[in-house]
């Protein structure tokens, strides 16, 4: 009986521990700030086409009738847009071009938080107004869009963060560690973990994913091709190799891409798989905000990595303390396998006064 | 027992020192978090109908509508199957016909503005057609369903009818006549052997109503 209680004792302690860990440790928002760049720049983006046709979708005689929206759930009160409010062009023209200064705004981090909750709003309510316009492209903004609001994803790269150093003559400082920051990035990840196993299973109710014959009926679909790749109708095996490879890479991804060894390469496959469905599908849009939730799972030493181009962000995290440079140390899955001595050295190296 | 391996991420490191949350904020989080990850993962759970989604769906359906999580994620699934678009032909006041389709490649553009008017038309195939009635004697199989024969719905009518409007609208058009067109994929082997993605084989057509602006 001791050893049952002790067993569920040590089990809720660690389940406990991991989960504090999991969720609440102070993370760098340099990667929560690079999704809000991209995310900001593709909700621009998506609004911003909406301008060539907004009276076709939007206005008092648009392709979808509030009546036959409100049809689709007409029990359901909590579907809502504030266009069902706009009634004359010009306040259409007004709240649309309010919209896409808030995202423009979003994308280059000014007023950062506060833009970040418009920008949900706003792309709630162009979505549940025109419910028969709308893909998966739309599912992944305002997911982005919803955790971009939980963080502080405007403390780096930002104009925010620009004003911020200025006012207060530090140039150098980075924005400190974040519950928060990490909480965004936890939520898109997971929530992604949750797409791409939904996706995989759901495909396996289909024949034709499971006779490996699936790809053909999205490269070959004339209304989609953008790439004319139907040269692979004479390489049936290859076809049903990536129809399988797809398959089991949306399926596994969710655990997969948590091991150090393993995201990397998780990471990398779903490069091909979304620039794929791109290029050869025409849905640009679509692969391209995947990739951008794909993009949370990239350490935030990487990004800073990537985007500064001194590189020294791992030394300006070393001067905020051991705890947070180890942290950072800890975050680098994709330069792990390659750089791991070279870390164990930067981090041996004395540090600046004050570390 | 040790605790669990370490995997990567924040989760290997120790909370920095003073910047963590107090335990009753974290608690109260936590219950948020798992809330909202228990509507995420309900949310396709429930698309189709399962056992559990349907019992636990009126709970969380308030809190998915109002953030926009109700999504299946079923991209490309259970099988990607063939296009459907819509080929219309106005009749104006003075009789002649104009016609037309969504989406048109040519005048739809960017590429994500196609792909708006193409979700136009997907969207009127999926919706649920009017099905037949159910068989008089239990036990016996429902009939094979004709997709060139299938009725509209009170739904896909209404919805129809909406686009007919914005055209006639659009183009001052006396009526107009919608047809939902299906476009067939052809098999590797065929198109190995030569055959176009666009052989006339291939397309299959049923009118949704010829509309001029007055409720089905």
């Amino acid at each position: 009986v001791n050893l049952v209680g002790d067993y569920f004792r040590e089990l809720y302690r660690a389940a406990l521990a991991g989960w504090n860990r999991f969720w609440f440790t102070p993370s760098d928002v340099a990667t929560l700030a690079m999704v809000r760049i991209f995310a900001g720049a593709m909700l621009l983006y998506t609004h911003a086409v909406w301008t060539i046709g907004l009276d076709d979708f939007f206005g008092a005689n648009s392709w979808i009738s509030p009546e036959a929206a409100r049809a689709l759930q007409p029990d359901d009160n909590f579907v809502w847009s504030y266009f069902w409010l706009i009634r004359s062009p010009a306040a259409l023209w007004a709240a649309h071009i309010a919209a896409l200064v808030v995202f423009a705004l979003l994308t280059v981090g000014l007023f950062t938080r506060f833009m970040s909750v418009l920008a949900f709003l706003i792309s709630v309510a162009y979505v549940n107004r025109v419910p028969s316009a709308q893909f998966g492209l739309d599912q992944i903004n305002v997911m982005l869009a919803m955790y971009l609001m939980i963080g502080p994803s405007g403390a780096a790269y930002s104009l925010d963060r620009l004003w911020a150093r200025r006012r207060q003559g530090r140039g150098g400082q980075i924005a400190p560690p974040s519950v928060s920051a990490n909480l965004a990035i936890r939520l898109i990840q997971v929530h992604m973990c949750v797409i791409y196993f939904f996706a995989g299973i759901a495909k396996l109710q289909g024949e034709t994913w499971w006779m490996g014959d699936a790809l053909w009926g999205a490269v070959a679909n004339l209304e989609y091709q953008t790439l004319d790749v139907t040269w692979l109708a004479k390489w049936p095996i290859l076809l049903a190799l990536i129809t399988h490879l797809t398959v089991f890479w949306e399926m596994s991804f969710c655990v997969l891409v948590w091991p150090r060894l393993t995201r990397p390469l998780v990471l990398a496959l779903a490069v091909p798989l979304h620039l794929g469905i791109a290029f050869c599908m025409g849905m640009i849009t679509f692969g391209l905000v995947m990739l951008i939730g794909c993009l949370s799972f990239v350490s935030p030493a990487l990004v800073r990595r990537l985007i500064e181009r001194r590189g020294e962000s791992l030394d300006a995290a070393a001067g905020q303390g051991r705890a947070g440079a180890d942290k950072l140390a800890e975050t680098l899955p994709l330069t792990a396998l390659a750089s791991r001595k070279q870390r164990d050295a930067r981090f041996a190296a004395p540090r600046k006064p004050g570390g | 027992m040790s605790t669990p391996a370490r995997t990567s991420g924040p989760a290997a490191a120790e909370p920095a020192q003073g910047r963590g949350w107090r335990p009753a904020v974290r608690a109260l989080v936590s219950v948020a978090i798992l809330w909202h990850l228990a509507a995420v993962v309900l949310a396709p759970l429930s698309m189709p109908s399962t056992i559990l989604g349907d019992h636990l769906r009126p709970v969380f359906q308030p809190y998915l509508s109002a953030t926009y999580l109700d999504h299946g994620y079923k991209f490309f699934a259970p099988d990607p199957g063939p296009s459907h678009l819509i080929k219309y032909e106005l009749t104006m006041a003075d009789g002649s016909k104009q016609k037309g389709v969504l989406p048109d490649p040519v005048e739809d553009r960017p590429r994500l503005f196609y792909h708006r008017h193409f979700m136009l038309s997907e969207f009127i195939n999926n919706l649920p057609p009017e099905l037949p009635p159910p068989p008089s004697r239990p036990g016996e199989p429902m009939p094979e369903l004709d997709w060139v024969k299938l009725k509209p719905s009170l739904v896909q009518r209404q919805f129809s009818l909406s686009y007919a409007n914005h055209l006639l609208k659009k183009f001052g058009a006396s009526s107009v006549t919608l047809v939902l067109e299906e476009h067939l994929i052809p098999p590797p082997e065929r198109v190995a052997e030569g055959q176009p993605l666009n052989h006339s084989s291939m397309y299959r057509q049923r009118t949704l109503g010829t509309f001029t602006g007055e409720r089905p």
